[in-house]
């Protein structure tokens, strides 16, 4: 056969990169329309950052969608608006947690000196101008959310990791007490802070009697909160955890509980050190069951089962609520309080991590 | 989930195979010459596993007498108030100045706004979270990714009064613009009508401060379910050609869809009890309303109303208060029933095609 | 036991010179008691012993709370075995429900306790509780209007104002009361989202006398409906007047920081707050209004009676005690801490720490001898 000699000397190359929009084109169009969008809304005199920024979004992803259909076809126009949604959530999510953190650090930095760390609140009495001279001091509220939050983990937690490894490893699907349990978990995830504070102080007075206020029964309440989280996360983690693990071990002569501990929760660890850290955080945090099971004080106490306890975030609830005269240093001691309570769930995730990675299996 | 029957005792010299049997005897005859240990074993075993049997049934068992008490602590509490006459107690007839003539005319505008602001949380801050946790898991370069899970785990620590705190400062003022905006070009839809507010205490600042809120829990356990897909699944879809994206709908969210599920039911549970940073940011009132950006017409929430008001309440004005929270914790029941039930609907569909078999 | 003038002055100098040389203030160390630095022969003195021991559970109303905490630190500063724990979160209603279930050695309450409540408290105390005042203090009008420092306002118009019957700060009422014209622009009324003593007293004072205007009912929670921005708590009521523009709201006295207080018109003069002007208000207005309990010192405010040098919008918070205690020491206790309180000097020490005003010497004696009766 005659070979075709003619090689097509005009015919056009492809190249690697066609049909495909350039590396550059995302970001350099979000700024483009970010460009556009802010100098309309000048000329209109309408601007405000609010505005701009979701009509930067809005006209952003209409065009990198009309572009990239039309270039690269409509699989890859998707995956681009998706990526552009998903970049949007980062910032729609970062700036006000960015924001919140500022604030906090901001307007609390100017209290937060060593003494206001190591010192309980006091107040001196001069009696010849009758004027009180109050130092802030944060201590008693430290010891108190340490003891309130430590004893309501302690008690939750194993509660918590245990009952998800019931209803994930032991309990059959068609056994009844699963399903009522696991609907019982979903109902306790949205009981109101305030009414597990009502709960845990009646009970106690119910046993102690009328001056029920104590720091142990502010963690009752506490515990009402933290077990749903605990047992949900703990839940979904041991359930991701694989069969062939699982009966890997089972089949090489393992015990089932030692399976369990060993093999399942190791690996699961990370996700359920996760969530036990989302729980304590999120009653960490709390005000109103406290200050209803525990009442409030300035005192400093460390004994939880009798007398009135403080906490970090009671105690920046009354500083901004109920000012002292000097109402700017009140707020700025709440603005304090708020800002030690992050530094003391910053070190508490951090020990959390370390903890977990001593026990996670090593492969990962 | 996961049945799994006893352990099958040791096979002493039974086995099917007859190659294997001979390279096999050697151990299942030692095993039978040990006579007496696989016995004492199996017992140690059962002993050992019926303990912690027993420890998970207990800890499981005790879920249910917490709750049992906090039901019965609610409706004890709260029934006086539920079955008093509203028309002839002196402290009900006009309670919070309005006549209300029963408990269930009382509780439903609240039971209103707690489900409303729950929705705008969760409508804005839901998708904001499994977006963000998805540039987490798949997205970011590995550094960015694990520096942010970490600020977002940092935030879910702050306490819902530095939210409070956070909303009135800063939130209220950057929305006010906004509100004006909304009401002025898109006023003729009902969620915008109405005075705007001057002080920018709307249910659009506390829907969205609310969303805030709900977003670390959404993230972080959102996040830690996506890092678990295993990553065959994902490369292959990958290989097979997929964009990132319709690699992400095969491969993960179908692993991570209960997951989601739980997540965002956890979101909305706190939303829903969500107190302190309501009672800050909202200027309430006792009446059904769907407006978003006005002062006087933002609908009350059930727990944001019992802060407000259980300090000053006399003894049956609590117990009114008390039955209110037991309403949001019928409703909370009913939505994750419902939540739950279409999970497992699409859970029992989704088994006919092709899972990974992960779920039992 | 009154020291006499030249020790007096001695002594504080001594005091003076010491406080001068920087050391750390021990207030007990020169005087045994320490009663009012400038006696007067009319003044009412109480004895606080410096050996009582104790812990005293009390809380309620948060108007009271900073002038609690300064009285404690006072009281502390002489009898240092004593705890005193107020808890100024309950409310009022929360201090009242919980003294009468005996969680409280005394509550701080801004209204006394009504009939039903006083005849729960006889199962407690075989008498009952009994109400004495221990604050005073005013619900201030406080404004922020751009380029207004002075406000004056009548009573009918703050009715007006606060019934969304005047919406606009030009508004001719407005133009007559204060002398000049202010420029045009929204009135945002700003209001309490929770219940409140200070609400209670601002609508009584409005029901009281503007009832032409004002139709609503006087109590706790806020009754106007429509435009208004509800806060929670005087210091968000505070807050939002200060970041909004053409607010107007109001709040105790004690807690409106750097925000301007708006004059009220009585007999067409402005009288602004002042601590004299309210305890004067106490002293003319107020009439008894005992629950029948022995002891009892409740009152009401007749505002008929108000002139041109009382400050119409008074605030007055109580201490409820038992008239009979578990335990006679702890009786001892609770009446030294309160006879603390209701003298002369712990007034002044609540004027000068929170911002209230005085109450009147007799009052203060009529607490001395009711106290006198707690066993």
């Amino acid at each position: 056969m005659t070979a075709v000699t003619s090689a097509p000397a005009t015919a056009p190359s492809i190249s690697l990169t066609s049909g495909q929009l350039p590396r550059w084109i995302e970001p350099a169009l979000a700024i483009g329309t970010a460009v556009v969008v802010a100098a309309v809304l000048l000329v209109i005199q309408l601007f405000n950052p609010a505005v701009w920024l979701i009509l930067t979004a809005v006209f952003y992803l209409i065009a990198i969608s009309v572009g990239s259909g039309i270039v690269e076809g409509r699989r890859k126009a998707v995956d681009r608006v998706v990526r552009g949604l998903v970049v949007c959530a980062f910032v729609l999510a970062v700036a006000p947690l960015i924001s919140t953190l500022w604030t906090v650090v901001a307007q609390g930095l100017k209290v937060l000196t060593w003494d206001f760390v190591t010192k309980p609140g006091g107040s001196v009495f001069d009696p010849n101008t009758l004027a009180v001279t109050n130092t802030p001091g944060a201590l008693q509220a430290v010891v108190g959310t340490l003891i309130i939050t430590g004893i309501a983990a302690l008690i939750s937690v194993p509660i918590g990791i245990l009952a998800a490894v019931y209803l994930t490893e032991y309990a059959l699907p068609s056994n009844p007490l699963r399903r009522v349990i696991t609907f019982l978990v979903d109902v306790m995830t949205g009981i109101p802070s305030i009414v597990a504070g009502l709960f845990a102080f009646s009970l106690f007075a119910l046993i102690v009697g009328p001056k029920a206020f104590s720091g142990f029964s502010a963690s009752i309440a506490l515990c009402v909160l933290m077990i749903p989280i605990v047992i949900r996360s703990t839940e979904e983690m041991i359930r991701l955890v694989p069969n062939e693990l699982r009966e890997a071990s089972l089949a090489l002569g393992v015990p089932r509980a030692t399976t369990i501990i060993k093999v399942v929760l190791r690996t699961a660890a990370s996700g359920i050190v996760t969530g036990v850290v989302l729980a304590v955080a999120r009653v960490v945090g709390e005000t109103a069951p406290i200050f209803i099971a525990a009442s409030f004080t300035d005192n400093f106490n460390a004994d939880p089962f009798s007398g009135p306890m403080q906490t970090l975030p009671v105690m920046a609830y009354t500083a901004y609520s109920f000012p002292g005269k000097d109402i700017e240093a009140s707020q700025a001691q709440a603005w304090g309080a708020a800002l030690l309570l992050v530094i003391v769930v910053v070190i508490f995730n951090l020990i959390a991590r370390i903890v977990a990675k001593a026990f996670a299996p090593k492969s990962r | 989930m996961l049945a799994r029957s006893p352990l099958p005792p040791p096979a002493g010299g039974q086995t099917k195979d007859a190659h294997t049997c001979e390279i096999k005897s050697g151990i299942v005859t030692d095993v039978a010459q040990t006579g007496d240990a696989p016995d004492r074993l199996v017992g140690k075993r059962r002993a050992g596993d019926r303990f912690f049997l027993g420890l998970s049934t207990t800890a499981a068992a005790s879920i249910m007498v917490i709750l049992a008490g906090v039901a019965i602590f609610l409706i004890l509490k709260g029934l006086p108030a539920i079955t008093a006459n509203w028309d002839t107690n002196n402290d009900l007839a006009g309670y919070q100045n309005k006549h209300w003539g029963s408990f269930g005319n009382y509780v439903l505008p609240m039971l209103w706004g707690s489900i409303w602001s729950a929705l705008i949380a969760l409508v804005l801050g839901a998708p904001v979270a499994i977006g963000i946790a998805l540039f987490i898991s798949h997205y970011a370069p590995r550094r960015l990714a694990s520096a942010l899970a970490y600020v977002v785990d940092l935030l879910a620590a702050v306490p819902s009064i530095v939210f409070g705190l956070w909303g009135i400062i800063v939130m209220r003022p950057f929305l006010l613009p906004l509100a004006d905006f909304l009401n002025q070009y898109l006023g003729w839809i009902p969620l915008f009508q109405g005075p705007v507010s001057s002080t920018g205490s709307t249910m659009l600042a506390g829907g969205v401060v609310l969303a805030v809120m709900i977003l670390p829990i959404v993230t972080a356990l959102t996040r830690e379910i996506f890092l678990q897909t295993p990553r065959l699944n994902e490369e292959a879809a990958l290989a097979l050609g997929a964009t990132r994206w319709e690699m992400i709908k095969l491969a993960v969210f179908p692993y991570a869809r209960s997951g989601m599920v739980s997540a965002i039911l956890l979101g909305l549970g706190r939303a829903l009890g969500e107190t302190m940073a309501i009672a800050l940011i909202i200027s309430p009132s006792l009446l059904f309303s769907v407006k978003l950006l006005t002062d006087g017409f933002n609908s009350q929430t059930i727990a944001a109303n019992i802060a407000l008001n259980f300090p000053i309440a006399t003894d049956i004005q609590r117990s009114a208060l008390i039955g209110t929270g037991l309403m949001l914790f019928v409703v909370s029941l009913a939505v994750n029933m419902i939540a739950r039930g279409i999970l497992g609907r699409s859970e029992r569909k989704g088994r006919t095609s092709s899972k990974m078999g992960k779920r039992a | 036991m009154k020291l006499n003038r030249i020790t007096t002055i001695g002594a504080a100098g001594a005091l003076a010179a010491i406080a001068l040389a920087g050391c750390s203030a021990t207030p007990s160390s020169t005087s045994t008691e320490s009663s009012s630095a400038m006696p007067t022969s009319s003044a009412v003195t109480s004895k606080v012993d410096a050996s009582l021991t104790g812990t005293i559970t009390s809380g309620g109303s948060s108007a009271q709370a900073n002038a609690q905490a300064a009285w404690t630190a006072a009281y502390n500063a002489q009898a240092k075995g004593v705890t005193v724990n107020y808890d100024k979160s309950q409310g009022s209603g929360g201090g009242v429900t919980n003294f009468l279930s005996g969680a409280y050695d005394f509550a701080g309450s801004d209204s006394p306790l009504n009939a039903d409540q006083t005849t729960q408290s006889k199962a407690l105390c075989t008498e009952g509780g009994i109400n004495i005042p221990v604050y005073l203090d005013g619900v201030s009008i406080v404004f922020n209007v751009p380029g207004v420092t002075d406000l004056k306002l009548s009573g009918e118009t703050i009715a007006k104002i606060f019934s969304l019957k005047i919406t606009d700060w030009s508004d001719p009422a407005i133009t007559k009361d204060n002398g000049t014209a202010l420029p045009a622009g929204k009135i945002t009324t700003v209001a309490r989202s929770d219940g409140s003593g200070t609400t209670a007293n601002f609508t009584n004072y409005l029901a009281g006398t503007q009832s032409s205007v004002w139709t609503y009912p006087a109590g706790k929670d806020w009754p106007v409906e429509g435009d208004v921005s509800k806060q929670k708590g005087g210091s968000g009521v505070v807050q939002a007047v200060e970041a909004g523009t053409g607010t107007i709201g109001y709040a105790d006295h004690s807690a409106i920081g750097k925000l301007a207080s708006a004059s009220i018109l009585q007999d067409g003069k402005p009288v602004a707050f002042s601590p004299e002007g309210v305890s004067k208000t106490f002293d003319v207005a107020a009439v008894d209004a005992s629950n029948g309990v022995k002891g009892d010192l409740s009152k009401k405010f007749d505002y008929s009676k108000l002139t041109a040098e009382t400050y119409p919008i008074p605030l007055v918070s109580y201490a409820i005690a038992c008239t009979t205690f578990k335990t006679p020491a702890q009786a001892k206790l609770v009446t030294s801490y309160i006879g603390f309180i209701d003298s002369t000097v712990g007034q002044q020490i609540a004027v000068k720490n929170a911002g209230a005003a005085p109450l009147p010497d007799s009052v203060l004696k009529a607490a001395q001898e009711s106290l006198a009766t707690i066993k």
